[in-house]
């Protein structure tokens, strides 16, 4: 196709707003990421020393913090998830639209909002240790600002993000497949490895991703629900674009973060087939 | 292609039509956009300025678009002006050395008018009389704009478990001690964090720091972190005062407190040790805002109207018991300013000690090593959670 047909010609406006909309900010950041540490211009001579600065840092702890946090999210997610999704696609029938509002519904309400939520909930005196402590008399240490907290206000925060993708996933698995393969013999658990996982695996796999490229960016989860007992590498990002006002080393960490979190992308994705995740089979 | 059911003919003219109406859209957005800095004001500030009772009138008044927004911390709305901005904001509310030190030799603000403002420090509190430093350029030539809320911030601390006394007595050997191990937070403020962990070590903040004070600093914010209960905002930290999460925390004055005490806890008291490292044997630090006119080329007209409007005794009253945190301000020295607070109003803003805590304390100011300091502090804190 050349540039000059017409499909091109009116492709142009959308290339040029993705370009400038999508494309031009993530440049800007990676360019960022080459100038001298503490300055504020392009315009400069470019330099490694916001990456030499960061591996001879202690920022790999933020990384590990974040990329560990956010695979324990996705695993402790999936195991909560799938009953669910299986559920809310075969058990609970017309009840299933009630169950999805009640999933739905917390997204309508500020995330930071939901998670000082939680520590009305789990502060001294508050409705969890308050109401214990005046029904029974028993007052244990808070768990607060502690990173089970964290973890679990992760696992909260992006429930939805995972459920939905794999509910999706387990509804597209065939009810004949299955009935088939009952008919042949097969028990629940070849059922479930050999024909519902695999079938319901484009939206398991969504939903993996979705979960663990939002969570490994969390920051609200640790700063509020963990009192800053971890620092994650959104955390250590911010820090560097605000009190430090050294742009160059925050856009170095950016683009390490973009480059971990994408590289584990695309090892997913060679893993599974693109066209049949996108449901193009 | 069977369901698209338009022609290319039909597409293309569409397009033209969308197009059309895009390009007419936008001349129209620009439009009002080049034309109303008669009739617009915008405003980047600490929380309060932004809030309905302070811009209300003054919308009314002058029939003016106001829009504000808020801010938490100086560098992120220096930032702001830095990247570009200085085109949208008419004026910038940020702490003390920022103007003076920072955005004016930046040429990101610019100077007001001297008569017609120094009247207004005429009748601020004696410590604000013109010509104020902190509102003066280096040379002393040029106002950079209006002082307003202040106040003394150092720590806070819940009374019914340290008492005031004992508390000011001890200053910052508080996280010196090991037995608060855990008994504390650190409000997340990270360049008032670095003054602060100077003064723990037992040095002033505000000057070049020798290579066994920076080693003593790395081991004090190793300490202090990981002794901290928690970090977190001042939200957090009152609430976990008042619950008995905490004793005390890092980081905080009668701006933090304020609204605990305002619920009704006046045990949660902000303090000023008695003594410290600072010029002087001041053991406290205070703050005072500077609002200042941006140097935006197509400046609303109203920029300097505002500055005037938000020193009224009546405006000025608003403005220290905004939304938010509660603080005292300059025109409280103005008769008719101060005759408007309540003796609860007072009471909150801890006016029973406010000049003698001022007195304790030395001026917010620039490190000049800080970020070397803040990124010690930084790693200290990653390590703390590593650990």
């Amino acid at each position: 196709m050349s540039i000059f047909s017409p499909g091109a010609r009116h492709a142009l406006p959308v290339m040029l707003f993705l370009l400038c909309g999508f494309a031009a900010p993530l440049l800007a950041v990676i360019a960022f990421s080459f100038v001298p540490s503490r300055t504020f211009s392009l315009w400069q001579p470019w330099t490694l020393e916001n990456y030499a600065e960061i591996f001879n840092s202690s920022s790999y702890i933020s990384f590990l913090w974040s990329l560990g946090l956010a695979a324990a999210t996705v695993v402790i997610l999936a195991l909560i998830c799938y009953p669910v999704a299986f559920g809310l696609a075969r058990v609970f029938g017309k009840y299933a639209t009630l169950i999805t509002l009640l999933f739905t519904l917390p997204l309508f309400v500020s995330e930071n909002v939901r998670i000082y939520g939680w520590i009305l909930f789990f502060i001294k005196k508050g409705v969890l240790l308050g109401t214990l402590e005046s029904l029974f008399g028993y007052a244990p240490e808070s768990i607060l600002f502690t990173t089970g907290l964290t973890l679990l206000g992760m696992v909260y925060v992006y429930l939805p993000f995972m459920l939905f993708p794999m509910t999706l996933g387990v509804s597209m698995v065939p009810q004949q497949v299955r009935d088939a393969a009952f008919d042949l013999g097969a028990t629940r658990w070849q059922v479930f490895k050999e024909v519902d996982l695999p079938l319901a695996m484009p939206g398991i796999v969504i939903g993996f991703l979705l979960t663990f490229v939002l969570a490994v960016g969390a920051i609200a989860e640790a700063k509020v629900l963990g009192g800053q007992r971890i620092i994650p590498i959104a955390h250590d990002i911010e820090i560097a674009f605000t009190y430090a006002q050294n742009w160059p080393l925050g856009a170095a960490l950016s683009v390490l973060l973009m480059l971990v979190v994408g590289t584990f992308v695309l090892i997913v994705l060679r893993r599974f087939d693109l066209d049949s995740i996108l449901g193009r089979r | 292609m069977n369901d698209f059911t338009q022609t290319r003919r039909d597409f293309l003219k569409n397009s033209a039509v969308a197009t059309a109406a895009l390009a007419a859209g936008g001349a129209l957005g620009m439009r009002p956009a080049a034309a109303a800095r008669t009739n617009e004001l915008n405003i980047l500030c600490w929380e309060g300025y932004n809030s309905a009772q302070v811009l209300d009138p003054f919308r009314t008044s002058t029939g003016a678009t106001v829009r504000a927004e808020s801010l938490t911390n100086d560098p992120t709305m220096i930032n702001r002006l830095r990247a570009g901005e200085t085109n949208i904001w008419d004026l910038i509310n940020v702490n003390n050395p920022w103007a003076r030190k920072v955005m004016f030799p930046e040429k990101l603000i610019k100077p007001i008018d001297r008569a017609r403002f120094e009247p207004y420090f005429d009748k601020m509190l004696p410590g604000f009389k013109p010509p104020y430093k902190w509102a003066m350029d280096e040379s002393g030539q040029h106002l950079l704009g209006m002082a307003q809320r202040f106040g003394p911030f150092s720590f806070v601390v819940n009374t019914d478990k340290i008492s005031r006394a004992s508390a000011e007595d001890q200053g910052w050997d508080l996280w010196n001690d090991p037995a608060n191990d855990k008994k504390y937070g650190i409000q997340a403020s990270d360049d008032w964090n670095v003054f602060d962990l100077c003064c723990i070590s037992g040095f002033d903040p505000f000057r070049e720091h020798t290579e066994e004070e920076v080693a003593k600093y790395t081991d004090t914010a190793k300490r202090v972190f990981k002794g901290a209960r928690m970090v977190g905002d001042l939200a957090t930290m009152n609430q976990a005062l008042v619950s008995g999460e905490i004793d005390f925390y890092l980081t905080g004055g009668t701006y933090s407190c304020s609204p605990a005490r305002a619920d009704g806890n006046l045990n949660i008291r902000a303090i000023t040790p008695l003594k410290g490292p600072m010029a002087g044997g001041k053991g406290g630090i205070s703050w005072t805002e500077i609002t200042s006119v941006v140097n935006n080329p197509n400046l609303s007209t109203h920029a300097e109207d505002f500055l005037e409007y938000v020193q009224s005794p009546e405006m000025s009253h608003t403005v220290a018991f905004a939304e938010g945190t509660f603080n005292p301000v300059t025109q409280m020295g103005n008769p008719a300013c101060f005759d408007l607070f309540t003796k609860e109003e007072l009471e909150i803003i801890q006016w029973d000690s406010l000049e003698e805590e001022m007195a304790r304390s030395v001026e917010y100011d620039i490190v000049p090593d800080y970020d070397r300091l803040l990124d010690i502090m930084s790693a200290a804190k990653r390590e703390a959670s590593g650990a």
